[in-house]
């Protein structure tokens, strides 16, 4: 499903990502850990091409983006649409569009992009409002929600396109803790039905009880990898253990 | 004259005297006085186009020549001070003269009953008649009652013009300077021009393609305007000239310019005419018939102003699409048109397109010229508003756009440019109002809308308060409506303000 390999990203002279390699099975769910400035937004943001990425290759579902010199031609524009397509991503601000209600917030890609009729793109997205909790918001602008309702619309919009793995960067970092409750069981909710995932979070306990494998990021490498209950419980790298306890005691 | 505008004009009696009364000349005791204590005679005339009047000199363009500069050399001469220019638009000397810019007016004035009843003038320095010019191949068009509707071009202001105001079924056109006029005639926007002798004299005698079209007729005088007061200035003024006639200075420097004629023994025994004193008040209903001129210029005004911003938001839609999203080259080319046209003034602009196109070959009529004008430039600041729309969008947005599948135009269409709309609404409108206004400069290229109408009523009947404050309230009648609709659009569109039952 997700195959990444030997991938590398600078932003000039800084040397973001320094060969990370990844598989990825259809209905897995994993989650990226790591300190802050450790790569792994920026690994997920290359995964469905907001960032191009300097050599390496990813493949997601069958779609291959080479890095390298002629990853940014514009040939390779419509390849890095069509791995988009199967890549829905949460990002850590919502990025509702302000000017539509939720539910042309949700029906607006469909229409545009697949061509879904009316009718077809409002009737799924009433689904998907239901599946967030939000069926009474249809009308609703953004601006009338609370953080939790807009990232839950957030999610709704991306599921929207049917996409084969959704991407989550951080979903619950801009909210009130009271809030984040909300998005995460919705998370947990689509976890448990099997959809493929990939989630950057700081929420420990969360990555714990969903992911079928844990990503421990640190200066642009994957330091460490396993099943939760390994990395969290029996933690082999000194810098792990250092990451976790530092995280569990706040 | 004419009498239609000799019964209007007066009425503004009691403005007049606030206008002197205001001005600092009133005070003056002696003014003659004044001009010997400062040893300069003040002038004023327009020397734009003003050949063979006063023009700058050919052969040094820092210098002016023409046969009314010498004439005021040598009159400043007989007055013992030296003579200086003080430059202003011809159609707007005598309300100059009364605010006090320069101390007499020697330009081409015609010694008509209107004159004389706004300032004082001198005895006549010049007989001068009314000449049609054409084109050398031009058949007939010899006097006015051939004009038939073929149109005809005059000097703003010009007795020509006034001559053709009360020829309804002529189409004339009226030009801020004499250069334009000829040029449109060459190019065939008109079929002939009416002006003054010396002015045809010296521009179309020369010119091969150009004919003086059958013989001068409406004869008439120039005379320097002087403020009412200035009697003493007067006299040595008018002895001045009356020296000048009889010592022979006047026909030297009119034969140097080649105006001499046989009309000018006139000029000595010339006898004032007994003026009318006390003005015929002009009346409510009077002042009514200046609507229906001030609506259709109106309507001039809305037209052009609509046409054109509708062209200038268009054309800066592509602009800065082009600029932000094209490739290299286009982008850099879009980016150079906002530089280029921000930077240099509406009023060359529109010179350029109007007078400067045809000497390449392409003729548009006034209207079309000015909606080009205007709305090419006006585009170049859409774009620029826009821009900033567009730039003020967060980047999130079009993250999460491009995160659904869409590609660059659908993110635009549907995401970016929907919100940019909302934050650009009121620079457009302010543009829009702006420009509103701005159409008042197309009058250099023979456009008759509000201002020129304004300009023309008011300098005519001496009224430029009451026709002023009409004319302003017309602009404001139409552009306050585009100011509430602006403002209803922006509510309307407000996403964020919109509060509904959640």
């Amino acid at each position: 499903m997700i195959l990444v390999d030997n991938l590398h990203k600078s932003y000039g002279p800084l040397h973001v990502l320094r060969g990370i390699s990844h598989r990825q099975q259809p209905g897995e769910a994993v989650v990226l850990i790591g300190p802050s400035g450790c790569g792994k937004s920026t690994f997920l943001r290359c995964l469905n091409q907001l960032e191009s990425i300097d050599s390496g290759r990813i493949t997601v579902d069958g779609i291959t983006i080479q890095g390298g010199p002629s990853a940014q031609a514009p040939e390779q524009r419509e390849q890095r649409r069509q791995l988009r397509l199967r890549a829905g991503m949460v990002f850590q601000s919502f990025n509702l569009f302000p000017h539509l209600t939720v539910l042309q917030n949700i029906c607006v890609a469909p229409m545009v992009v697949k061509g879904a009729s009316p009718e077809q793109a409002e009737k799924r997205a009433v689904e998907l409002l239901a599946k967030v909790g939000l069926q009474d918001k249809a009308t609703a602008y953004p601006s009338q929600l609370s953080g939790g309702q807009q990232q839950r619309v957030a999610i709704a919009r991306a599921l929207a396109m049917d996409p084969k793995v959704m991407l989550f960067d951080e979903p619950t970092s801009a909210l009130d803790p009271e809030l984040r409750d909300e998005v995460l069981g919705v998370m947990r909710q689509l976890a448990e039905e099997g959809l493929t995932m990939l989630v950057v979070t700081h929420e420990m306990q969360f990555a714990r009880d969903i992911a079928d494998q844990v990503l421990f990021f640190e200066a642009g490498r994957v330091a460490e990898s396993g099943p939760p209950d390994q990395i969290f419980s029996y933690p082999q790298q000194a810098r792990t253990r250092e990451f976790l306890s530092r995280v569990q005691t706040r | 004259m004419s009498s239609r505008h000799a019964r209007l004009h007066a009425s503004a009696g009691l403005v007049c005297a606030l206008v002197v009364l205001a001005s600092p000349v009133a005070l003056r005791a002696d003014h003659l006085a004044e001009i010997r204590a400062r040893g300069v005679l003040r002038w004023g005339a327009d020397a734009e186009g003003g050949a063979p009047y006063v023009y700058p000199d050919p052969q040094h363009l820092d210098r002016f020549i023409g046969f009314e500069y010498e004439l005021a050399e040598a009159l400043a001469r007989k007055l013992g001070v030296k003579a200086t220019l003080v430059q202003n638009q011809w159609d707007q000397l005598v309300p100059a003269l009364d605010r006090g810019n320069f101390d007499l007016i020697l330009n081409g004035l015609e010694l008509t009953p209107e004159n004389q009843q706004r300032i004082a003038m001198s005895r006549p320095y010049y007989v001068y008649t009314q000449q049609i010019v054409t084109r050398r191949d031009t058949v007939g068009l010899s006097t006015v009652e051939d004009f038939g509707s073929q149109p005809v071009g005059v000097l703003s202001g010009s007795v020509a013009e006034r001559l053709l105001t009360q020829r309804s079924a002529v189409v004339w056109k009226s030009y801020p300077g004499n250069v334009e006029t000829f040029q449109d005639l060459k190019v065939g926007r008109l079929e002939a021009v009416l002006v003054d002798l010396p002015i045809a004299l010296h521009y179309a005698k020369p010119d091969p393609s150009l004919k003086l079209s059958g013989a001068p007729f409406a004869m008439g005088y120039y005379a320097i305007g002087l403020l009412k007061q200035d009697t003493t200035l007067r006299d040595a003024v008018n002895s001045a000239i009356e020296q000048l006639i009889r010592d022979g200075s006047l026909e030297r420097i009119y034969r140097k310019y080649g105006i001499w004629d046989e009309r000018q023994q006139l000029l000595k025994d010339y006898q004032p005419p007994a003026v009318t004193e006390g003005k015929p008040k002009v009346t409510f209903a009077e002042r009514l018939c200046y609507l229906p001129l001030l609506v259709k210029a109106a309507g001039t005004t809305a037209e052009l102003s609509l046409l054109s911003m509708a062209l200038a938001v268009v054309v800066g839609l592509v602009l800065v699409l082009v600029r932000l999203y094209g490739v290299g080259p286009l982008s850099w080319l879009a980016k150079a048109y906002v530089e280029v046209i921000r930077g240099t003034p509406l009023l060359i602009q529109l010179f350029l397109i109007y007078y400067g196109l045809p000497e390449i070959g392409i003729r548009l009529n006034a209207f079309c010229a000015a909606v080009l004008g205007l709305g090419l430039n006006y585009a170049a600041s859409e774009a620029e508003n826009y821009r900033a729309g567009i730039q003020s969008i967060p980047h999130g947005q079009t993250e999460a756009a491009l995160a659904l599948g869409m590609n660059r135009w659908q993110t635009l269409r549907q995401v970016v440019l929907p919100q940019a709309a909302r934050v650009v609404i009121p620079p457009v409108t302010n543009d829009f109002i702006a420009m509103f206004k701005d159409t008042s400069i197309v009058s250099v290229i023979t456009m008759v809308e509000l201002t020129k109408q304004y300009g023309m009523l008011a300098a005519s009947n001496s009224d430029y308060i009451v026709v002023g404050l009409m004319t302003a309230g017309i602009y404001f009648a139409l552009s306050y409506p585009a100011s509430i609709f602006a403002n209803w659009l922006e509510c309307k569109l407000a996403y964020d303000s919109r509060r509904q039952p959640a």
